[in-house]
């Protein structure tokens, strides 16, 4: 039994789930320790590049699991470790949200939701801060957020692809910039 | 303040629309600003929920385990359509980036050593921090109109995003303050 790798991926990514609070980025360390060290499922260097590519890909950062297990075993391998990291979490999210929402026309929860509201807020604004520092992107960084930002300020209608993909550009402009100019 | 006015029925979104919806902020959303996306999809261009709720929605999906945006989608699917609401929009916005990671690793291997990539990568990413920005600015223009909640956003912000403070000890102290003062506000 313990030498399944689909039973080991499940017993792994579960406990994780419900740990992972405040978001994916907070389980890195343990899920390289346990696929490293603990099962040797990885190498290091392995784990580093998939680690990079689930920052690439769309989608939560959480989607290094999946990756995991398509690397561990397979297809099969993929699905039993996304939903061993995925569905804990989201059923109790479900249940919590659930019972705190069938109460919302109650004075409580009314001033549970104003009060909610600014905190989330400003975990967005500490998200933004956090993701400049990981980014280590610089000026550039800075320029390209201000630009999509005011770009979707003033024109609402615009479609988010066309801004990301501008995103992209500016940032391969940039990055052939002392190319193009002829230095 | 606000009544919800999104849960009118007639307004109710289809179980199909929602997994489309979730499906193709799932598999565009490259980089981190993914529930900056969900906002301007769901408050500002479909209007499915109001901007309160969303906000409400993102604090409980923040402090409970899991990732932000998959417990996010599940709270706004459970608010427009029920439980069914919730499984379409977890599996509609998850489907996407099953593949694509699995896909993206595949590619990675065949694109080795194309500089480019991950400097068009970067740019996404920084783009998508701008629709983050968009949404500090609708959520502190709210709260403008009550000075306590301005405050109650950059004690937030700061403790957690400048000096690094663990999240859930942070919400679970200021929490039952910012409650306290919205329940005295009526």
């Amino acid at each position: 039994m313990r030498d399944n790798p689909l039973i080991g991926l499940a017993l792994v990514f579960i406990p994780f789930s419900l740990t992972s609070i405040g978001g994916g980025a907070a389980i890195i360390a343990g899920l390289q320790n346990e696929t490293v060290n603990v099962h040797g499922w990885l190498t290091q260097a392995e784990f580093l590049h998939l680690f990079g590519v689930s920052r690439a890909a769309p989608g939560p950062g959480t989607m290094l699991a999946t990756v995991i297990g398509w690397k561990v075993s397979g297809w099969l391998g993929a699905l039993i470790a996304s939903l061993a990291l995925f569905l804990p979490s989201s059923l109790l999210c479900y249940a919590v949200f659930r019972l705190t929402n069938t109460h919302r026309d109650k004075e409580w929860h009314r001033a549970m939701r104003e009060g909610l509201a600014p905190i989330g807020t400003g975990l967005i604004i500490a998200g933004v801060i956090s993701l400049f520092r990981v980014a280590e992107g610089g000026v550039l960084a800075l320029v390209i957020a201000a630009l999509s930002c005011a770009l979707l300020y003033w024109k609402p209608k615009m479609p988010v692809v066309a801004v990301l993909a501008l995103g992209g550009t500016a940032a391969a402009l940039a990055h052939y910039w002392p190319q193009l100019t002829g230095l | 303040m606000s009544v919800p006015e999104s849960l009118r029925p007639a307004d109710r979104p289809s179980l199909a629309a929602l997994f489309l919806l979730c499906f193709k902020v799932g598999i565009l959303s490259f980089g981190g600003g993914l529930s900056g996306w969900l906002y301007q999809e769901f408050v500002l261009r479909k209007e499915l929920v109001s901007d309160e709720d969303f906000s409400t929605s993102l604090a409980i999906s923040q402090m409970l385990p899991g990732a932000n945006v998959v417990n996010l989608v599940i709270c706004l699917g459970e608010q427009l359509r029920g439980p069914l609401g919730s499984i379409a929009c977890f599996t509609g916005f998850l489907v996407g980036p099953f593949f694509a990671v699995i896909g993206l690793y595949k590619l990675f291997d065949l694109l080795a050593g194309y500089e480019l990539l991950p400097v068009v990568f970067n740019g996404i990413a920084f783009a998508a921090i701008g629709l983050l920005l968009l949404t500090c600015i609708q959520g502190s223009r709210r709260a403008i109109r009550f000075p306590p909640a301005a405050i109650v956003i950059a004690l937030t912000a700061f403790l957690v995003g400048v000096l690094e403070w663990p999240l859930i000890p942070v919400v679970f102290a200021i929490a039952p303050f910012s409650i306290a003062l919205a329940w005295k506000r009526r």
